[in-house]
């Protein structure tokens, strides 16, 4: 891949921090144009660590209000057991919008989305496993793609969610053994012939699922367990000697106990069309949805050879794409239509708006965004299959998919809310940040550049010149430019007096609830 | 859309050429070639889709092979005393009173182990094979997105109008339906509740020809469309009906049925409805270990059985019973042996079910073949092609050309007799015939093949306009005897409505085909 030298502006800053982040703000996307695209880049591949969810919810009946629950046990009492569950979950959702919400400026949130897209699992039904497998995806946000496949394939949360914890000698169960070929791994490519998936067939399924047979997982709800465990257990597991298919040269693989496992995704791995299934994927999230003859060749090799030659570590490969020419081209900016976390966050993250009140109302409010996010059509906890989101592979619409009647109702609704009442909880109301917004830009007092630097902000390309008027005449409210920039001098000259901030909000809410409720806003 | 310039080839000017062929005119060809017959303009189409894969041997029982199924399921099979008979060697689910009551009735079917060959056993793969109706890798386009864009085309860009106020297709729940995906846009409409509209506020925007340009210009048409569809459908599901006391406001897909019979009875001219139930995937405890006529799989069973019963008792009242014919599908069927977990894991063919007043009652196709011995991995093998079944569907219900049909699908199609009794309008087998001359894949994004038969004559072949304008002779020599097969490319062609005229001594016919 071609290293990029063009201009560095706000144009190609803004492009890079929207695609690798969950919103940035005007003055975000300044630092990153004066540090330059190598500090930028540098700055993106950092994991930021994260705290654990705290207990808020009066349906926890183990640890006291404000504590962590990830390490306690559950109640015995079914009821309270049960109720102790929802609660947990229900802070699991509210945690895992408020660290979206509450990103640092890199990669964090966003490829620890991505794995859990890539993995597709949904909760076993013990939120402490569901939190160890979520932390296992933020560890590895940005590592090494084959150790992380090696810690899901036993990890608690997926032995329950695809059978491998009944997968045993007894009673080989084929579901995880696939996914991991089909999904997870090297990818399936068209059918050549009977059973035979060009690169794997029905037989590598079925030797696969004796290979991960023997691991079961202890204390899901435990009243004694503070945490779920896998364990492999050498009587349940198949010692058979197991041979693979041509695709994998016939080899065998020989009896290795709990080890066994990990010589076969060895074996997966050295296959190189897994590093260009990881590959595709990467790409298709941070770049385009449409993978052509050229960007095959030209990309997606580029990116598996660098994948490979970094033994599966993913830092390497994004540093390089989000380096290389083929990354700012023009033809690819705007290209993918916002998923629903986008869409939300970018309204709060990109005007530095981030939910602050007691732990009770942010979790609730948290968890709040969360069921909308749900409602239109990405609940973070429970993707839809164990392929993810439709939106990240299904031809020939990709992230078109986000879009239909039902869900642009929600998104637009969301809009409405966040630039007209905010939310109200517990006599409590949450708005988006306006005047911290418009102060940052670069001259808040000048109408046609409030309108350029906000689309700056939240449209990829710039917008008709004529969508542009009509933004302004909201911000004036239809009068001379002038007007505006007494009324906005009149509030920095006295700026805690509502007579003068009010009328500023209100001309601010009234562009974003337009701006927000445009197609290019919903594009990034 | 993005103007395309028109062939690569500068000299194939257009020759005006209103010409009349064999007494009629070429827009009234046209006209006769695409429109719908009356008789199947107000005929709908209902889907139901089991989602992760039906284990079908728990739900259509051979009966006559319940020791077979005692070697293969010992751990999970329902008593056979408790099996509901539907004939001497078939019996349904024992939750399944429902579904019984309306074969008894006549309203029922049992389309026996439908599949396609050489089964491939991931979900996403599977589904998608289901849903385009194609076993290439490379079709995007639904089976039924194929059939609308063949027949309506242009779209979305020209629709809802005046003639065509309604959305094609409704996806009952908040996601589209693959079945119903055309090139450019998808031809059903996602809906949660009819009752509920509201406006959204619209931006005019401009494609640029890019990535970016496309989706702007696909939002701003969706916001249209859920506009105008909305109100439609709104006012549709006000002006309707229901009739029936047998819904079960718990079951969610009786729910859905309703207000898809409130649709149909307040005048909604949509053809197709699409319904989804998950939870198919039924790799462990897909029976209640104490009762193995109880459990997960019982349950969707039952949901599916009684929401149906209730829907077509509800048609029944409304007296729109001979307007509305269902189907279930789903990605496969589940392995003949059940696994150590009290489930199945992923198989090949399985029965479908068809439902309504018109449909042929009654066993279509013949029993699986249970072995006596346990066959690790094996699936039940594919009788029944379930693109025949669509083929067949749209032939019978919706009265579509066979020779529109086969420009659908890739196989030669066998044709089933689906539907009897109601309407009776087919009822002989009819193929492509060999004499008709034939565009695949039609509708045509970059390349097609025009198939003829050939009596041994001297051809000159002509690319028409939808206006009788002469666009190119692509062909002027002598054809052999026989099959005449050759690909063509029309990438460069703008999207609209052609014709080829083929034209011998002896012989003149005109095919047509869609561009898009």
């Amino acid at each position: 891949m071609n290293l990029y030298n063009g201009p560095w502006t706000s144009a190609e800053a803004a492009h890079l921090l929207r695609r690798a982040t969950y919103g940035a703000s005007f003055p975000q996307i300044q630092l990153a144009v004066n540090g330059g695209m190598h500090a930028c880049v540098a700055q993106l591949l950092n994991i930021t660590p994260i705290n654990e969810p705290l207990a808020y919810d009066p349906g926890e009946q183990i640890v006291a209000f404000g504590q962590s629950w990830v390490n306690a046990v559950y109640p015995a009492d079914v009821t309270a057991n049960q109720q102790t569950e929802a609660a947990r979950r229900k802070s699991l959702g509210a945690w895992l919008m408020q660290n979206i919400n509450q990103e640092q400026l890199n990669l964090t949130q966003k490829m620890q989305f991505f794995w859990q897209n890539h993995f597709g699992v949904t909760s076993s039904g013990d939120a402490r496993a569901m939190y160890q497998f979520l932390n296992l995806l933020h560890q590895n946000a940005l590592g090494n793609v084959k150790n992380l496949v090696k810690e899901v394939a036993t990890d608690p949360c997926m032995l329950v969610f695809l059978n491998g914890s009944t997968n045993t000698v007894f009673s080989p169960n084929e579901n995880f053994s696939r996914e991991l070929l089909e999904l997870f791994s090297i990818g399936k490519g068209p059918q050549v012939a009977a059973g035979d998936y060009t690169n794997y067939t029905e037989q590598d399924v079925a030797e696969g699922a004796k290979i991960f047979t023997g691991f079961i997982v202890q204390g899901v709800r435990s009243s004694t367990q503070s945490q779920v465990t896998s364990q492999f257990m050498p009587q349940l597991h198949d010692s058979s000697t197991k041979v693979l298919s041509y695709h994998f040269g016939n080899q065998t693989l020989s009896a290795n106990g709990a080890q066994e496992h990990l010589d076969y995704i060895d074996l997966i791995f050295a296959q190189p069309e897994t590093a260009k299934y990881i590959c595709r994927k990467l790409y298709r999230y941070f770049v385009n949805y449409d993978i052509s003859t050229w960007v095959e060749t030209n990309i997606i090799a580029a990116m598996a050879q660098i994948l490979v030659n970094n033994n599966y570590e993913i830092a390497p490969v994004l540093e390089a794409l989000f380096k290389s020419e083929h990354f700012y081209d023009t033809s690819v900016r705007g290209a993918i239509i916002k998923s629903p976390f986008e869409a939300v966050f970018s309204m709060l993250n990109s005007t530095g708006s981030v939910v602050n009140f007691d732990l009770q109302t942010s979790s609730q409010m948290y968890l709040t965004m969360y069921t909308l996010a749900d409602q239109m059509g990405q609940e973070y906890a429970a993707p839809p299959s164990v392929a993810g989101w439709t939106a990240y592979y299904q031809a020939p619409a990709f992230t078109k998919l986000w879009i239909n009647s039902t869900y642009l109702k929600k998104r637009f609704d969301v809009a409405l809310l966040m630039t007209t009442n905010g939310l109200t909880l517990n006599n409590q109301n949450f708005s988006l940040n306006f005047l911290g917004l418009l102060n940052g830009l670069s001259a808040p007092a000048a109408a046609p550049t409030v309108i350029q630097d906000l689309c700056t902000v939240f449209c990829p390309k710039v917008i008709d010149p004529a969508d542009q008027l009509y933004l302004k005449s909201l911000l004036t409210g239809g009068l001379p430019d002038f007007e505006w920039t007494l009324q906005y001098n009149e509030y920095l000259a006295d700026p805690t007096n509502p007579t003068f901030y009010n009328p500023v909000i209100l001309r601010v809410k009234a562009v974003l609830n337009t701006l927000f409720r445009m197609p290019q806003f919903h594009v990034c | 859309m993005k103007r395309r310039a028109f062939l690569k080839n500068g000299a194939l000017a257009s020759i005006s050429l209103p010409f009349v062929q064999n007494g009629f005119s070429m827009q009234a060809i046209a006209k006769e070639l695409f429109s719908v017959p009356k008789s199947a303009e107000d005929k709908v189409l209902v889907l139901i889709r089991m989602n992760g894969g039906n284990d079908g041997l728990n739900m259509v029982f051979p009966r006559d092979q319940y020791a077979e199924l005692v070697v293969q399921r010992a751990n999970m099979l329902v008593p056979e005393n408790s099996i509901l008979p539907l004939t001497n060697t078939v019996g349904l689910h024992p939750k399944m009173t429902g579904m019984q009551t309306l074969f008894n009735e006549g309203k029922l079917s049992i389309i026996q182990n439908v599949g396609y060959p050489e089964p491939n056993r991931s979900h996403f793969r599977s589904m998608d094979i289901w849903t385009t109706g194609s076993l290439d890798i490379n079709q995007t386009s639904g089976w039924l997105g194929r059939y609308f864009e063949s027949t309506y085309p242009n779209f979305p860009d020209a629709y809802p109008n005046v003639d065509y106020p309604d959305p094609f297709a409704i996806s009952m729940g908040s996601e589209v339906s693959a079945t119903c995906q055309g090139l450019v846009g998808n031809f059903s409409h996602a809906l949660s509740d009819p009752f509920s509209s509201s406006s959204l506020p619209l931006t005019p925007v401009v494609n640029d020809g890019t990535y970016y340009g496309s989706q702007i210009e696909y939002i701003s048409t969706l916001i249209n469309q859920t506009n105008e569809y909305g109100q439609q459908i709104n006012s549709a599901a006000v002006a309707g009906n229901s009739l029936s006391n047998l819904y079960d406001p718990q079951n969610p897909l009786a729910v859905q049925l309703k207000y898809v019979a409130q649709m149909i009875s307040g005048g909604l001219k949509t053809k197709v409805y699409i319904l989804n139930v998950n939870g198919f995937d039924t790799h462990d405890a897909q029976v209640d270990a104490l009762d193995f006529k109880e459990g997960v799989h019982a349950n969707l069973l039952q949901r599916i059985s009684d929401a149906v019963r209730a829907f077509q008792h509800d048609l029944q009242l409304l007296g729109l019973e001979q307007r509305v014919a269902g189907l279930t599908f789903s990605e496969f069927g589940r392995q003949i042996a059940s696994n150590g977990s009290m489930g199945t894991d992923h198989g090949d063919a399985a029965p479908l079910i068809l439902f309504g007043s018109c449909i042929s009652s009654g066993i279509i196709g013949t029993n699986p073949q249970i072995p006596n011995q346990i066959n690790s991995q094996a699936g039940i093998p594919m009788e029944i092609d379930f693109r025949d079944v669509y083929a067949s569907l749209l032939k019978d219900w919706f009265e579509v050309d066979p020779n529109q049909i086969q420009g659908l699908f890739e196989q030669n199609i066998s044709y089933l007799d689906l539907l009897q009794g109601c309407t009776n309008s087919i009822t002989q087998q009819e193929t492509f015939s060999a004499q008709k001359a034939l565009v695949f894949p039609n509708p045509s994004l970059s390349k097609h093949q025009l198939r003829f038969n050939s009596a041994g004559a001297h051809y000159e072949i002509f690319l028409v306009d939808q206006q009788g304008k002469v666009m190119a002779k692509v062909l002027d020599s002598f054809v052999q005897a026989g099959v005449f097969n050759q690909s063509f490319e029309v990438s460069l062609l703008p999207q609209g409505s052609y014709y080829y005229l083929l034209k011998s001594a002896a012989h003149q016919e005109l095919v047509a085909f869609q561009k898009i």
